[in-house]
């Protein structure tokens, strides 16, 4: 393509998004001055606190008004249901990828199409589903679990999600065939054959990501440290704060480096004096950054899954101390491994010992982690089993499975072998799917209610939504590990015939997954299409303790119903 | 230490034994196959007696130049028992050469060669593939390796 076609059309990409964030700003600004009236007519110089103290207190439930109300609440909705689109994005080129894989050779998409797609897949699962959520749910619960003393930083905030939504959107329509890896020289060839025409925008895009959740995340630190409830010891924090703040310190410590790096990438494009010589620096500034980033994905929900438990098993934690012990060494010690990554890339053999070891160490923390909620339910009386806690015990049995694979990767002699096939994509995607997924699907459930204004959905269609889950997304990677650990790669758009019978069999696994979600999607959009009835209270938003015991009264009309077989 | 604690240290003590061990046996497996393991590419560690090949990776083949100056493409001649050296050196972007039945790999990287060793003890053939994702045709980059008696 000629640089006057190319200008013509990035020229065009640009105003047409300008035009489209003008129209957004353009439609917030007018909403917000028409608050801002209301707002002066009772007696308030700022529409914030207006907002504030009009809603403090009462459920907040999903409306457009989310968009231009700059209080915590109203920004945690919007990262939960942007998230949430994005989840439904991602995943339905998740499941369309697998698709094309029907036959050994490219046949339903081109490979360009397909790298496109697996760049968008990856890259839009991680930063927009997996960690807009966890933004999402801290800012949705936290300020009521913790009773805020101030709830001020809201502009910040709000700046901090546009400009992470710009990145996701950007990326998206950047068609970046980079990977998620961003690796040089590959990610500077802007070639359909290589990262893509228009690679430029991408990896800006990415950049812009990385500003929004960073300044969230030390809005969200600032949140639990500093305004919680002065009578909310540090000791007494429920345990989704505690791994908030892991999650937290993580993101902030290792996205700098990375920062900085995507930026040095950036200018590569235009004169490449940094990594074109050097393509190994990129890749291990990259996962210093990149395994950080897999455990940002669990650690929210690790601390969801604690709540879950404890609720539905009205027992308090095993071991509170041990639980935020675990959170935090898992925090430390994940920053001590991303070599394992690079393990066969000629590191060196001290530095391949080294990796290798402390990668043993880190399954430590998670095990602990896995006896807590382990213990937790078995010194229960009684465990109810509502849908949330369905998808918690499976997100239990994922992360184990999960978990040992990640193990056997750590070891170099079977990472020699299954580094860069189906294998890895196996041992994350049990995770992915069964705790990042299945735990914000259980919370999805568990604030429904709150969400949708006093609606409820029907519970027969959430149990076939977490069947489908659960077999599809097991098939799904119990295939790619078997396929994987004879040899078949990963992240190709075809492949050795022999490798049939593993893709398929995954590509059913996929299918199962997609279609549950469709039973979800089809489920929430009959309940909102009904007449608010029932309480639109929940049982997690103002759990203030993990450590006392829960008395039966405390889990509210919502629990009560799940026992007549409707509700939650 | 009440009941709680002590069943909590139990298991962890478990759990430290059996990764201590699994560490263990890594350490082994990595100090007793360093010529195994792609490292930087270092004509000084090269293992005395083995035979040099010269891989190149690029946009989307595998090119393999034998001592004798000879080359292949997208298939790799050896002998069974005998000791080779694999020097990887890639033209363009970084690749990542994998033989699943050897347990092999090596990565291609631009301006960073790198080497590793390994002999095959059984003839036949074997496919051997790019595990690092390097642009369109990248699924295509693979062949196969013919061991030869
Ligand atoms: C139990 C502790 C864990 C250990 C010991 C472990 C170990 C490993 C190892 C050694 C690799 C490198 C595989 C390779 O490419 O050769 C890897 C890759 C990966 N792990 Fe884990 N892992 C653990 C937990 C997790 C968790 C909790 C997640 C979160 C979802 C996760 C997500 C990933 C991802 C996404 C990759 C592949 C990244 C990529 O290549 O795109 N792992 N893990
Ligand atoms: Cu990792
Ligand atoms: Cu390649």
């Amino acid at each position: 393509m000629s640089t006057e076609s190319l200008l013509i059309i990035s020229g065009v990409v640009l105003s047409a998004v300008a035009i489209l964030v003008f129209l957004i700003y353009y439609l917030v600004a007018t909403k917000g001055s028409v608050v801002a009236e209301v707002a002066e007519k009772s007696g308030y110089q700022d529409k914030d606190v207006f907002i504030r103290d009009q809603t403090w207190g009462k459920p907040r439930y999903l409306s457009w008004s989310v968009l231009s109300a700059n209080d915590a609440k109203s920004i945690g909705l919007r990262y939960i249901f942007t998230s949430l689109l994005f989840l439904f994005l991602a995943g339905a080129i998740g499941v369309f990828m697998r698709i094309s894989l029907v036959d050994p050779n490219p046949t339903i998409i081109t490979p360009i199409v397909y790298n496109v797609l697996l760049t968008q897949h990856a890259v839009l699962m991680i930063y927009m589903f997996a960690l807009g959520s966890a933004i999402g749910l801290a800012y949705y619960l936290l300020p009521t679990e913790l009773r805020l003393k101030r709830d001020d930083l809201g502009r910040y905030s709000s700046f901090a999600y546009w400009v992470w939504l710009l990145g996701g959107v950007l990326f998206f329509i950047s068609q970046s065939s980079m990977r998620w890896y961003m690796y040089p020289p590959l990610s500077l060839q802007m070639q359909t054959y290589g990262a893509g025409l228009y690679n430029s925008v991408g990896i800006f895009a990415v950049e812009l990501i990385f500003i929004g959740v960073l300044m969230a995340s030390i809005i969200v630190l600032r949140i639990i440290l500093i305004d919680r409830s002065d009578d909310i010891p540090l000791s007494k924090m429920p345990i989704f704060a505690w791994a908030m703040v892991f999650t937290a310190i993580m993101l902030i410590s290792s996205a700098l480096p990375l920062m900085v790096g995507v930026a040095m990438l950036f200018y590569d494009v235009f004169n490449p004096i940094f990594f074109l010589k050097d393509p190994l620096t990129f890749a291990v500034i990259f996962w210093f950054w990149g395994h950080p980033v897999v455990y940002l994905a669990v650690l929210p929900a690790f601390g969801l899954m604690y709540d879950v438990i404890t609720r539905f098993t009205k027992r308090p934690m095993y071991s509170y101390s041990s639980g935020v012990f675990s959170l935090g060494l898992l925090m430390i010690l994940s920053e001590l491994v991303w070599g394992h990554h690079l393990l066969n890339s000629g590191l060196g053999i001290d530095w391949v010992l080294f990796f290798t070891t402390s990668s043993f160490f880190v399954a430590i923390p998670s095990a602990i982690t896995i006896f807590n909620m382990i213990a937790t339910l078995w010194t229960a009386k009684k465990i109810r089993i509502t849908t949330p806690m369905l998808f918690v015990l499976n997100a239990i049995l994922d992360f184990t499975l999960g978990g040992v694979a990640g193990v056997m990767l750590a070891n170099q002699s079977v990472n020699e072998i299954a580094h860069g096939t189906y294998f890895v994509t196996g041992h994350f995607h049990f995770i992915f799917v069964g705790v990042t997924l299945g735990v914000f699907m259980a919370i999805f459930y568990l604030l429904y209610p709150t969400f949708s204004h006093g609606r409820t959905y029907d519970t027969r269609l959430a149990r076939w939504h977490f069947y489908f889950t659960a077999v599809g997304s097991f098939l799904m990677s119990v295939s790619w590990e078997v396929g994987g650990f004879i040899g078949m790669p990963r992240a190709v758009a075809g492949y050795f015939p022999q490798f049939q019978p593993y893709q398929d069999s995954a590509i059913l696994g996929g299918v199962i997954i997609g279609i549950g979600q469709l039973i979800f999607l089809y489920n929430i959009a009959k309940s909102w299409s009904t007449v608010p009835t029932v309480d639109p209270s929940n049982i997690l938003e103002y759990r203030t303790e993990t450590n006392d015991p829960i008395e039966s009264s405390d889990l509210g009309p919502i629990a009560a119903k799940e026992e007549g077989g409707s509700g939650v | 230490m009440n009941s709680k604690t002590r069943t909590e240290l139990l298991y962890v003590v478990v759990v430290l034994v059996v990764l201590m061990a699994a560490a263990g046996l890594n350490i082994v497996y990595v100090l007793g196959h360093e010529s195994n393991i792609a490292t930087a590419k270092d004509p000084s560690t090269v293992p005395a007696g083995s035979t040099v090949i010269n891989v190149t990776g690029y946009q989307w083949a595998w090119q393999f130049t034998y001592p004798n100056g000879t080359s292949s493409t997208d298939v790799l001649w050896v002998h069974v028992n005998t000791e080779y050296t694999f020097q990887v050196i890639s033209k363009d972007v970084i690749h990542d050469l994998l033989i699943p039945a050897l347990g092999l790999q090596v990565y291609a990287v631009p301006g960073h060669p790198n080497q590793v060793s390994f002999s095959v003890n059984k003839v036949g053939s074997y496919i051997f593939e790019c595990v690092e994702y390097c642009g369109e045709d990248h699924y295509l980059m693979r062949g196969t390796m013919e061991v030869l008696s």
